[in-house]
């Protein structure tokens, strides 16, 4: 047995746990570790991608131990292609927050640091727990660390801010308690075994309403992680009070964990109500998207543009789950990785410049790219990236969702590829105001230029939105037989559910991590409806 | 009746003569006002738990439904119930010992009066017949009422009694009518004769009447909408050790008789009284937790959070199954500690008689000690029902219980409302963390510390590893399961 | 003179009005003695209830309880009165309307 999620998942834990011992005055020493600790993991987290096997649609380096038996609940983790790149997301975003935030964070640097682990280990674990109520614990548990984050080291209206993104993140989250204890009755009731396995409970029979009041209770949950108009006002709210860390960790990781519960969850479980309310998903997402561009072209405080600019990306994220095609399910996954690139790198950009001038107005910059050219190349690729320009990363991901969904949903489409062009216009539009015409404020002659530890911390985002851009066959074939395997479940194939078949029948977990069952072993078989697939590589 | 019988009710009989020969002590004079009360105190809880264990295992093979003439039954679910409360009354002889240091009140007196008011528990868990649930039930109250206003001097205090001793006499003869007219259509007060007359009888106005009656003066004990106005009054005036006590050990054993009259007595009626039960269950969580929301006085917020504790503790009543039997049984010790926790947490910024009791008295609490604001959290987190806290696992039993009856509104309600009151728990949070707050005072004494870390190692290994007590809790409750016929059920 | 014997019904009765009147008494009457003594008559009207019953299943079950409410009811009128002393020193008054030291 290969036990390198636990290791990953654990290790942030065991640092934090650590770091308690620490004295409270001994702030190097104190990030220092943070940083090597999160380094280690994100070295533990290139483990889990070495040990991938591309092919296999299953879980993967799956790990079972009985947990709370009495209701069958495990500790039982696992990794496929629709999780793995969000793992090494979170992990290769951790330490860019401690690196950026080196020189920033001066109050309580131990709980700073310490908080920022916690949350790291919550969000592996929520992106590898393959049973359903170790996933909801680990779902609840990101949520305090952010909370403190917001709160203790946020902006002027913090405790605002930070209780709004509580409670809406927890009032979603409760119903969805509600669905996994109805889902596994459900499954106890057809089966005769109480179980959260996500795979044992794929297939579950749900009468027609049942099927529609769980799916409205864990998109609910999701919908407001992610957030979808009209859920979104909690995270302007979150984002403008966070520190510089926290929005990065908030936009990059945190937002995910809905979409992702989309894919995981909702879909394979729900294919019928799925099915039939997709569009209705489809059109916030779609509002999301125009509604965000537009919103954030007005904004004329930079971290709230970037705030619905996140909107209007997740909107996409959103469009090319519920168009249900190979294509833009994995531009989807591809999106959410560019996303978490791209605004994680704007994020930390405008915190640099805030940290130096102590405003985020756009009307109070200007001419920037004269006195901090570096930083102006940095904060331009990560612009042109969130733009989608060819040959970066958010070209690719925006395009494989717009190409798939035009299949299914081709007038939502239309619309929605408005939010590329507004996209544009507005990060064009912030870019020309901060960085270029003449300095007409007398501070932003002599604003310092970026320093050692942010070239760092931006550097690997800046490589990874090339190297995605220029090769994104090497990400996006690790996701390709889960994808398909997902949307057999979700169109329920012949495939699909002799899959859930076979998973129905498999012991749980033991030993055949490494032995897939034949269904995914099985050539993927091109959709025919998608003449598209493949066709962008 | 032979003198056998007496082990059954041996740890009753040992705790009753330590706590009169306690009351006892001062008059004696010199000599006994040497001893420490608290450590008395402390002697005969352990000797009365010895003797609960060994009682245990001495009647494990007799017929625990007929012990001594029908009228207590030493099974396990009352053992379970007689550990929660007499190690509830340990931690909370603990939280005493500053109130008592400040040497206006006679520690003897307040000792023996909390050695009662668990002796009257205990009869409360162990009763299977009307007359002992109704006698364990009035020691409990009478304790109570003069505890309440312990601080003799105290407007406040008295005023708190006073309204406690009205409100508690009147709910108790209401509850006594009710048991009246059970009686009248039964033919019997023993819960298990009750269940085979109803058996055999169809819906009878008399009865019902009786059934809502009894439930009425129940829900009075346990704080739920509409018979909870008491509470928040109580709590804030009574001397803060007695409203933990009245918020944890008195609540839970009431907790224990509604399910004991419910699942033993009254099963067979279900679908007459669920509903009536499922809206007091309702309202109990709407009211108390929206009506905490304003409050500023940490105690009078508590009042209300128990009161919507209340309404989620009987989410196990109304199911009524052995989900929801179980589910009583380890929310009663997820909340007893959560909650003990808190009032720990309390008493620590308690420098007079009721300072430290405004929320913005906690400002600061997170500098001035991060490890009980931290621990602060994890109750206040486990009131909640958020993982990894043992309120989670307390919660989720409830709300799965609720599920499977076919409740899902009420679960619904349920989780909402956890939502809300995460606003007002929140609301502390905020003050230790994101407030800097002036330099508050804080008198962390040893006691305090051993009870509030007591209860943070409870709280949090019952989140984690929650096995041992749900084993514990399906073999504790499996008796009265038994005697309900509960039907198989997910969840073993 | 036998059949004069009142039926259960009659004691009932009796009982419920007895019940009515204390628990109007203890909502409508501001002063604490008069409540204590309205709670007494709910008490009695149980016992009556009890007895009755008592006599009609000719167990004894209910005439026990009754001796058991009597003494019960008597610690509680001793607590209660003890309160209100306490509250009469405090306050120079028994009226309930009074108590206004808590916010409820």
């Amino acid at each position: 047995m290969n036990y390198i999620l636990s290791i990953t998942l654990w290790l942030p834990v065991a640092a934090a746990v650590i770091l308690l011992f620490f004295p409270k005055t001994a702030a190097s020493a104190i990030k220092g570790f943070g940083l090597l600790a999160s380094l280690a993991t994100f070295v533990a987290s290139l483990g889990i991608l070495n040990g991938f096997h591309e092919g296999v649609a299953g879980l993967q380096l799956t790990e079972s131990l009985a947990w709370i038996p009495q209701w069958g609940i495990r500790y039982a983790l696992g990794v496929d292609g629709i999780s793995l790149w969000l793992i090494l997301l979170t992990t290769l975003l951790t330490p860019v927050v401690f690196l950026s935030s080196w020189n920033t964070i001066h109050k309580h640097p131990k709980e700073y640091v310490i908080a920022f682990l916690i949350m790291e280990a919550a969000m592996i674990g929520v992106f590898v727990a393959s049973d359903l109520l170790l996933f909801y614990v680990f779902f609840e548990l990101t949520l305090l660390p952010m909370y403190l984050v917001i709160g203790v080291w946020g902006g002027a209206n913090r405790i605002y801010a930070a209780i709004k993104f509580f409670l809406f993140t927890i009032a979603g989250s409760l119903l969805m308690l509600l669905g996994i204890i109805y889902l596994a009755f459900a499954h106890f009731h057809d089966t005769g075994v109480l179980t959260f396995t996500i795979t044992e409970l794929y297939g579950t029979t749900l009468a027609p309403h049942a099927q529609v009041l769980l799916f409205f209770a864990f998109a609910l949950a999701f919908a407001i992680k992610v957030p979808l108009f009209p859920l979104h006002t909690w995270l302007p709210d979150a984002h403008v009070e966070a520190p510089t860390g926290g929005s990065i960790i908030l936009a990059g990781v945190m937002l995910k964990m809905g979409t992702y519960g989309f894919l995981r969850f909702v879909l394979p479980f729900f294919p019928d109500a799925t099915a039939k309310y997709a569009g209705l998903l489809i059109a916030l997402a779609v509002i999301g998207i125009v509604y965000g561009a537009l919103v954030a072209w007005v904004q004329p405080d930079m971290k709230k543009l970037v705030a619905y600019s996140s909107v209007s990306h997740l909107g996409f994220c959103v469009l090319g789950i519920f168009a249900l095609n190979q294509t833009s399910i994995e531009g989807s996954i591809l999106q959410m990785v560019n996303h978490g690139l791209s605004t994680g790198a704007l994020f930390l950009c405008v915190g640099v410049i805030y940290e130096r001038r102590h405003t985020r107005l756009l009307a109070d910059y200007g001419g920037l790219a004269k006195t901090m050219p570096v930083f102006a190349t940095f904060f331009i690729i990560a612009m042109l990236s969130s733009v989608g320009l060819p040959g970066l990363n958010g070209f690719i991901g925006e395009f494989l969702i717009l190409a798939g969904s035009f299949q299914t949903w081709p007038r939502a489409t239309i619309v929605a590829a408005t939010g590329v062009i507004l996209a544009a216009i507005y990060l064009l539009w912030l870019i020309q105001r901060v960085f270029f015409g003449p300095i007409t404020k007398e501070e932003n002659k002599n604003v310092r230029e970026i320093a050692w530890n942010e070239v760092v911390a931006l550097v690997p985002l800046v490589v990874l939105m090339v190297w995605i851009g220029v090769r994104p066959n090497v990400f996006l074939r690790k996701m390709t037989p889960s994808v398909q395997q997902l949307l057999q479940i979700v169109h329920k194939t012949d495939a699909g559910k002799a899959m859930i078949a076979g998973v129905g029948r498999r012991v749980s977990g033991v030993g055949d991590q490494n032995r897939p069952h034949e269904a995914m072993l099985r050539p993927p078989t091109p959709d025919p409806r998608l003449p598209l697939s493949g066709g962008v590589r | 009746m032979n003198w056998n019988d007496m082990i059954y009710i041996l740890p009753e009989v040992i705790l009753t003569i330590g706590a009169s020969a306690m009351l006892l002590v001062p008059v004696t004079g010199g000599r006994g006002a040497k001893l420490s009360a608290k450590w008395m105190m402390i002697i005969l809880l352990a000797i009365t738990a010895g003797a609960l264990i060994y009682c245990s295992h001495a009647v494990e093979n007799i017929d625990q439904s007929r012990q001594l003439q029908a009228m207590f039954a030493l099974d396990g679910f009352s053992i379970f119930f007689k550990l929660l409360f007499i190690g509830a009354i340990a931690m909370l002889v603990m939280l005493s010992e500053d109130f008592l240091a400040e040497g206006k009140y006679s520690p003897w007196e307040y000792y023996s009066l909390l050695g009662f008011a668990l002796c009257g528990m205990m009869f409360m868990a162990s009763g299977v017949h009307l007359i002992t649930i109704y006698i364990g039930l009035e020691l409990l109250s009478l304790s109570s009422y003069i505890l309440a206003g312990f601080y003799k001097s105290e407007l406040k205090s008295t005023e708190a009694a006073m309204k406690y001793f009205i409100l508690g006499a009147v709910s108790s003869a209401i509850l006594l009518y009710g048991i009246s007219l059970i009686y009248g259509v039964c033919g019997s007060l023993n819960l298990l004769d009750i269940a085979a007359a109803m058996s055999t009888i169809v819906t009878n106005d008399a009865l019902m009447f009786g059934i809502m009656l009894l439930g009425a003066g129940l829900c009075f004990k346990i704080a739920a909408v509409p018979f909870h106005v008491w509470t928040p009054d109580v709590y804030e005036g009574a001397p803060t050790p007695i409203a933990a006590f009245l918020s944890t050990g008195s609540k839970a054993a009431a907790f224990a008789i509604f399910a004991r009259i419910f699942y033993t007595g009254l099963h067979d009626f279900h679908l007459e009284w669920n509903y009536v039960l499922a809206t007091i269950s309702a309202l109990s969580m709407i009211i108390g937790n929206l009506a905490a929301i304003t409050q500023d006085n940490v105690k009078r917020m508590l009042g209300y959070s128990s009161i919507a504790h209340a309404g989620y503790v009987l989410l196990g009543v109304i199911s009524l199954n052995a989900l929801g039997l179980r589910g009583i049984l380890m929310y009663s010790v997820v909340y007893v500690f959560a909650n003990l926790g808190i009032w720990a947490t309390v008493l620590m910024l308690r420098r007079h008689q009721y300072a430290g009791e405004r929320v913005d008295d906690f400002e600061g609490l997170s500098r001035r000690s991060p490890l009980w604001a931290f621990a602060m959290v994890i109750f206040l987190l486990s009131l909640g029902g958020i993982p990894p806290t043992a309120g989670f696992i307390g919660k989720y039993f409830l709300f799965a219980a609720a599920v499977q009856a076919g409740f899902g509104w009420l679960a619904v309600i349920a989780v909402l409302m956890s939502a809300v009151s995460m606003f007002y728990y929140l609301r502390l949070v905020v003050a230790m963390y994101l407030r800097e707050g002036v330099e508050a005072e804080f008198a962390i004494t040893t006691p305090l510390r051993i009870v509030a870390g007591i209860c943070l190692v409870v709280t949090l290994a019952l989140g984690i590893v929650p096995s041992s007590l749900i084993d514990q809790a399906v073999l504790s409750s499996s008796h009265v399961a038994a005697h309900a016929a509960l039907t198989p059920h997910a969840g073993r | 003179m036998l059949e004069a014997v009142p039926t259960t019904e009659a004691y009932l009765m009796l009982s419920g009005t007895l019940f009515a009147i204390g628990l109007v008494g203890v909502i409508i009457r501001r002063n604490m003695i008069t409540v204590l003594m309205a709670i007494e008559l709910m008490m009695n009207a149980v016992n009556i209830n009890l007895v009755a019953f008592s006599h009609r299943f000719a167990s004894l079950e209910g005439q026990i309880f009754t001796i058991f409410i009597i003494t019960v009811a008597a610690g509680e009128a001793a607590v209660g009165l003890a309160i209100i002393i306490q509250l009469y020193r405090l306050k120079s008054t028994i009226n309930v309307d009074e108590a206004r030291e808590l916010n409820g």
